[in-house]
């Protein structure tokens, strides 16, 4: 098969599922119960596709490296400035203007065009010491010294690249390969694609971790489904009442009432699949089922009173309280460890205009420790080299000031054209650093730091960079997919996430 | 693979070792395969001008010196035949993405060897009316059985037996009003053994203002209305009072080409009246934002794609979005069509960034709920009424010189009443005056209640739109471009003028081919579960084929010949057998899909519907139709969990007391949020358009059916019902299953539920502490004269029943 037809796919799945339904007819629940197995496992099928937690036949294209990506999203566009990349030249040009030949045309955000103190330069106030990785060291600020201490692990990439300049179109970009709504995230992609390992636990988790700077809006469009079937859309876990809408049973309502309950539910649905021979009644016993399971499995997830006092130390503090990005990691990697493939964590707060140093701090000192145990964590369980740790944002931060400049802070307006994004475990080389930017953090550079010309753009893959397509269709390479093969036809497209575009970076790759 | 689609089921049959004799279909069979293996290079986006286009008859047959790529006077010598069979030098070459199969590289090959004839893609082609062949005399109220009988002649399949009646009831009332048949309703239908038994229930749901509640609801769906603006703080936007003119244009059964034309272009109409005016609000759908930093021009290039865009997907039932960058890969629209089309609406007054605003102007005030609009129209025919008395009185009591009788004749009715109002007019000393006077005062103190809402305005000089290169906002190209539509589909209408309304009128005319089947085809598909062309947002040469082509050309020019009446069409549609028949499926017809319509429609309900059954069957559904938003119970912090601080939705603050129990069609819709029960029944989330919802099925819904607030709250307030209602547990059962399945409960199904009654009674009877907890649940009163531990055990039977298939299923 050359690529995989989703409308022929799914009829395939149906009328297995058919005969499978017409054999079922006739038995008792009980006996029924038994007989539900994977193969009733998938939902009716969308309008024009399959869903359901199968995936797709001929999946995953190759050998994937990666079981399950943990991909900690910090939305808002995080300073690469003062946190990866360093830039000590700047220190020197404290408040001088962008030279216009290092701007090159690039289109600023309405918040700075006209700033009356034009584009002054703002070097970093944070102190940068080197770590040694297993290559050449990587630079580290002292907001995240934690992280620091996993640089032989992380691969950091200093040339990650966008088009947008705005958090929504950009955000929503990244997620999901375009920069207004209707396509399906990253995530819904994954699911489509890979189906899940565990039925006992939601396919795809989103959390949104805590922050003191709750700035900047999440859209449900970042997990969505897009145009694919809606049982691939992320599922929240909150920190807040139940971790999975509506998983709790009601007040006054006990675990044995539910099966009571789901046993007359059972004999009035078998009644009801006798009487119209609906495959998909049958189905829909099996979720009421799963429902059941889940109601254990969730709980059990999120209760960490398993785990040692020594991980417990490493995560630090906040892991007691849920909801923290510590918490989150935690539940990530417990999540990983049962099968879950596909896990991001928002923590939002990195949009810093003005005031820098106030925000960037308290942010850094959200994840930092966390991040560290959560790698740490992994490669303690031997979960490392099959899992893959993502951490970055929509876009970077300029290295001119918007508002006020000071030495001790000022704010950083969106930056598109460079920002630092790493990857850690999964199949990508540890310990590396790839790509540059030039002195000033703005444009990405060649190996001697001189700006590229032009600037790379997503058309064509630029050895040194990558663009935000080239890291979805990384991320989906190293969970088995091919990101020029996955595709789904809407509206007479086939559509991927990476639209045309996109290139794997085989080069930072093991 | 096995090919599954019937046209291509077909084809396979006709495919056989020797080859392809049967004749060939063009449009149906090779058209499809040239656009998705052939077009990406040799189609009308083919950047090289020497490259070969297969796109068009004329280009595919041209001399390319000494030969021809399709050579229709010497097939055999035509150069794609010889590619296509070349070992060495293949066509698609090895390298291209898409291969062909052997069965479609066959049938290439015969339909070249048969002349390599063209013809049109049949959607681009004006339906007409054909004859069934099994009936060629049907009439209208025969025709769709006959068309659907004809392919059964191909299959071998036969129409199922009718639907048993409680089950047919339950059905026509799910499809026309999203709610059950009143018991009465469904009891007189069902001792009614008379031939109009069936007529008279139709008539009466067709009658019921529930009607166009549910109906507005798939139009909502289609331009994705919402109530706030979509993108960035997302904030509150004020456009509700679209909403509730689509449920009463519904309700009022405003013809379709009406309907789309007001939408498009109300504001446009002479002296357009309210109602039109707020159904411009259609224009102002797009999702909008007013982030810090962003551009404007930026923004008003993308919310003119995705309203243009919209268009194609609503009306044209095709994607425009290709031709937003180049010129369409597989259907003929070039990118300068894209853009004379965006042109429409390149010239609207609104700004290009809303201002974070709840009044993005321009914005009209208008009636605030369903109440308020009545008396608007009331207050209409008052005026005409008035406006008629006052010309009676001319020449007689009120004598006008010529020139005030000119004025008068020329003068729309708003104007003559004005005039009749005007105490310095000749009408002052009558009493049609004081008439007028009065209801002028009434019609004010009315409209100190109105509110706001989101209209289309044209700006006095248009704006000039040109070519985005790559669709870059900061890129235009070439000349100013004229408004146009797309050649394809026919050519701008003659006298007309160029803009909006001019748009409406070529969408709408007798000749157009795309917008009337696009909408059948939708309609059919909320009867029938399925749609013609199982592709309702695509009839492009990428889209599916319908099942049923000549039944959907036929019932495409019925509507339009019949004043696009809507519910003259869903009328015709629930009196087919093929909408009668039971939907059990049936071992001697092998079609999971029900492509042949040899079973009646099955499918879960949408998610509105689901609480809207549970309310109903409770007796907390609130009749107060339109108005805010309303806002039911919703897990604590699922807003402010995404929301920027700065956002007016980032709160969620849950409504009381009536407000809870208002169909779910009012529900706030927050597009970057909506209510969770919604999305995870599958509704769409109104940032981008939907014309056909998924029906999934998953472990998360179950929970919520089993255990939402106002599942609990409705399952033991419909407990309740049963328990004063009836006073045998039997009884009890009965009615519930009543009101829920429009029948009585089977044996298996009332032992199911005594069963688990008699157990949960024990249980809550030694544990009353629990059955409190339970009964406290939701905020509507309780009946505290019940026995706690009943009245509980009701409660959870209620909440099992409520998520069973019989209740939660169209069959």
């Amino acid at each position: 098969m050359n690529s995989v037809n989703p409308i022929r796919e799914s009829e395939l799945m149906m009328t297995r599922r058919h005969l499978f339904g017409k054999t079922a007819l006739g038995l008792g629940t009980a006996a029924m119960a038994g007989l539900i197995g994977s193969e009733l496992n998938a939902g009716r099928p969308g309008p024009s596709g399959p869903s359901g937690h199968g995936g797709l036949a001929g999946l995953p294209h190759h050998q994937p490296k990666a079981k399950s990506v943990i991909y900690l999203f910090m939305s808002g566009g995080p300073s690469h400035i003062d946190l990866w990349d360093y830039k000590p030249k700047l220190n020197d040009l404290f408040g001088e203007q962008l030279p216009a030949e290092i701007r090159d045309g690039q289109r600023v955000t309405g918040m700075t065009a006209n700033q009356k103190s034009g584009f002054p330069l703002a070097p970093s106030r944070y102190k940068f010491t080197k770590q040694d990785n297993n290559a050449d060291g990587l630079w580290t600020s002292e907001l995240l010294p934690h992280t620091a201490t996993v640089a032989k692990e992380l691969c950091v990439v200093y040339s990650t690249f966008t088009e947008a300049i705005n958090h929504d179109p950009a955000i929503t970009y990244i997620q999901t390969g375009a920069q207004t709504p209707g396509r399906p995230s990253l995530g819904a992609w994954l699911s489509y694609g890979l189906g899940t390992a565990n039925e006992n636990l939601p396919h795809y988790v989103v959390m949104h971790a805590r922050t003191n700077h709750p700035e900047q809006s999440l859209f449900n469009r970042l997990w969505g489904p897009g145009f694919l079937s809606s049982d691939h859309q992320g599922i929240l876990m909150r920190s807040q009442g139940d971790p999975v809408l509506f998983l709790s049973n009601p007040t006054g309502v006990s675990a044995t009432d539910r099966r009571a309950q789901l046993d007359a539910l059972a004999a009035i649905n078998q009644q009801q699949a006798q009487q119209f021979g609906d495959p998909e009644v049958l189905s829909r016993i099996k979720q009421h089922e799963m429902a059941y399971r889940m109601q254990s499995s969730v709980p059990e997830l999120v209760d960490f009173s398993d785990e040692t006092a020594a991980t417990l130390e490493m995560y630090g503090e906040d892991v007691k309280t849920p909801g923290t990005f510590a918490a989150s990691c935690l539940t990530a990697r417990r999540l990983a460890q049962r099968g879950v493939r596909n896990i991001q964590i928002f923590h939002r707060g990195w949009d810093a205009h003005g005031n820098l140093a106030g925000e960037h701090g308290s942010q850094a000192k959200d994840i930092d420790q966390a991040t560290a145990a959560l790698i740490k964590d992994l490669k303690q369980q031997g979960m490392l080299d099959e899992t893959l740790v993502v951490w970055g944002g929509e876009f970077g931060r300029t290295p001119y000031c918007q508002g006020n400049l000071a030495r001790e802070n000022y704010g950083r307006d969106h930056h598109p054209r460079c920002f630092t994004t790493w990857m850690a475990g999964g199949g990508v080389k540890p310990g590396i650093t790839y790509g540059r930017t030039d002195d000033y953090g703005y444009n990405i550079a060649d190996e001697n730091g001189n700006p590229l010309h032009p600037q790379p753009n997503k058309d064509s893959w630029t050895p040194g960079t990558m663009h935000i397509h080239d890291l979805n269709a990384t991320i989906l390479h190293l969970m088995g997919i091919d990101h020029t093969k996955l595709t789904y036809r809407y509206q007479g497209r086939d559509f991927r996430l990476t639209d045309v575009h996109g290139h794997v970076l085989t080069d930072i790759l093991t | 693979m096995k090919a599954v689609t019937p046209v291509i089921a077909s084809l396979v049959l006709l495919i056989g070792t020797q080859g392809i004799h049967a004749e060939v279909d063009f449009a149906r069979d090779v058209l499809p395969i040239l656009s998705n293996k052939c077009f990406v290079c040799h189609g009308p986006d083919s950047n090289d001008a020497d490259m070969l286009r297969l796109d068009t008859e004329a280009l595919a047959t041209v001399d390319r010196g000494g030969y021809r790529a399709i050579d229709q006077q010497k097939p055999k010598k035509s150069a794609a035949l010889e590619r296509l069979l070349s070992k060495d030098a293949p066509m698609p070459p090895e390298d291209a993405e898409k291969q062909l199969t052997e069965d479609e590289r066959e049938l290439l090959v015969a339909w070249i060897r048969q002349g390599g004839r063209y013809a049109k893609h049949w959607a681009f082609v004006a339906p007409v009316k054909s004859k069934p062949v099994s009936k060629k005399n049907a009439g209208r109220d025969e025709v769709i059985d006959a068309f659907i009988a004809d392919r059964f002649k191909e299959s071998g399949a036969s129409f199922n037996r009718e639907a048993e009646k409680h089950v047919l009831a339950r059905r026509v009332a799910l499809v026309l009003t999203g709610l059950p048949p009143e018991l009465d309703v469904l009891d007189e239908y069902l001792a009614d053994d008379s031939d109009q038994a069936y007529e008279n229930l139709v008539e009466r749901l067709l009658a019921n203002s529930r009607y166009g509640e549910h109906q507005a609801r798939y139009w909502l769906d289609a331009v994705r209305y919402g109530d706030t603006h979509g993108l960035h703080l997302d904030n509150r936007r004020g456009i509700y009072p679209y909403r509730d003119w689509v449920v009463g244009a519904m309700n009022e059964n405003l013809p379709f080409d009406e309907f789309i034309t007001w939408q498009l272009a109300g504001d446009l109409l002479p002296e357009p009246s309210l109602e039109q005016l707020v159904a411009t609000g259609f224009v102002r759908m797009n999702p909008s934002t007013a982030e810090g930093g962003a551009i404007p021009a930026e923004f008003q290039a993308k919310n003119n794609f995705d309203r243009t865009e919209t268009l194609g997907t609503v009306l044209l039932g095709m994607t425009l979005t290709c031709s937003r960058c180049h010129t369409h890969k597989y259907d003929p629209i070039t990118q300068a069509e894209y853009y004379q089309l965006l042109a429409f609406f390149n010239s609207t007054a609104e700004s290009a960034m809303d201002g974070n605003s709840y009044t993005y102007a321009p914005v009209v005030n208008a009636p605030k709920d369903q109440a308020a609009w009545s008396q608007w129209k009331q207050f209409e025919k008052e005026k005409d009424r008035v406006v008629a008395e006052a010309a009676k009185l001319i020449g007689e009591a009120v004598k006008l010189d010529d020139a005030q009788l000119q004025v008068w004749k020329d003068a729309s009715v708003d104007a003559r009443f004005k005039l009749v109002l005007d105490p310095a007019s000749a009408f002052a000393q009558a009493e049609i005056h004081q008439q007028a006077s009065k209801l002028q005062m009434e019609i004010d103190a009315s409209a100190k209640g109105y509110t706001t809402t989101l209209v289309a305005k044209e700006l006095g000089t248009p704006r000039e739109t040109k070519i985005l290169h790559r669709g870059e906002y900061d890129q235009p190209q070439g000349d100013a471009l004229e408004p146009d539509v797309l050649s394809i589909m026919g050519s701008f209408p003659e006298d007309v003028p160029r803009n909006r309304l001019g748009l409406a009128a070529w969408l709408t005319a007798d000749d157009h081919p795309v917008m009337s089947r696009v909408i059948v085809n939708r309609i059919w598909a909320r009867v029938f579960g399925d749609p013609l062309v199982r592709t309702p947002e695509d009839f492009g040469v990428q889209g599916e084929q319908p099942t049923h082509p000549e039944l959907l050309d036929w019932l495409a020019v019925d509507f339009r010949e019949n004043g696009w009446d809507l519910k003259a069409m869903l009328r015709l549609m629930v009196h087919s057998r093929t909408f009668k028949q039971s939907s059990a499926w049936r071992e001697s017809v092998e079609d999971p899909e029900n492509r042949l319509f040899a079973r009646g429609p099955s499918y879960r309900l949408d998610a509105e519907v689901l609480r809207d059954i549970g309310l109903w069957a409770s007796g907390l559904l609130s009749p107060h139709m339109g108005g805010e938003g309303v806002k039911p119970y919703q897990p604590d912090g699922m807003w402010k969990a995404l929301a920027h601080p700065g956002s007016n939705t980032k709160q969620y603050v849950r409504d009381k007391g009536e407000l809870l129990y208002r169909r779910s069609l009012y529900v706030y819709w927050k597009r970057t949020s909506p209510h969770p029960m919604m999305t995870l029944f599958d509704a769409p989330d109104r940032e981008s358009s939907c014309v056909q919802r998924q029906r999934t099925n998953t472990a998360l819904q179950s929970l919520g059916l089993l255990n939402e607030t106002q599942r609990i709250e409705m399952s033991r307030v419909l407990a309740e019902r049963l328990l004063e209602q009836a006073s045998e547990d039997s009884e009890r059962v009965d009615l519930l299953f009543r009101l829920l399945t429009s029948r009585s409960a089977s044996e298996t199904e009332s032992g199911a539920i005594l069963n688990l009654i008699r157990s949960m009674k024990q249980r809550y009877g030694t544990q009353v502490d629990d059955a409190k907890s339970l009964l406290a649940i939701g905020e509507a009163e309780q009946n505290n004269s019940l026995d706690p531990a009943e009245h509980a055990a009701w409660t959870q039977a209620v909440v099992a029943v409520l998520a069973s298939d019989p209740a939660i299923l169209l069959y």
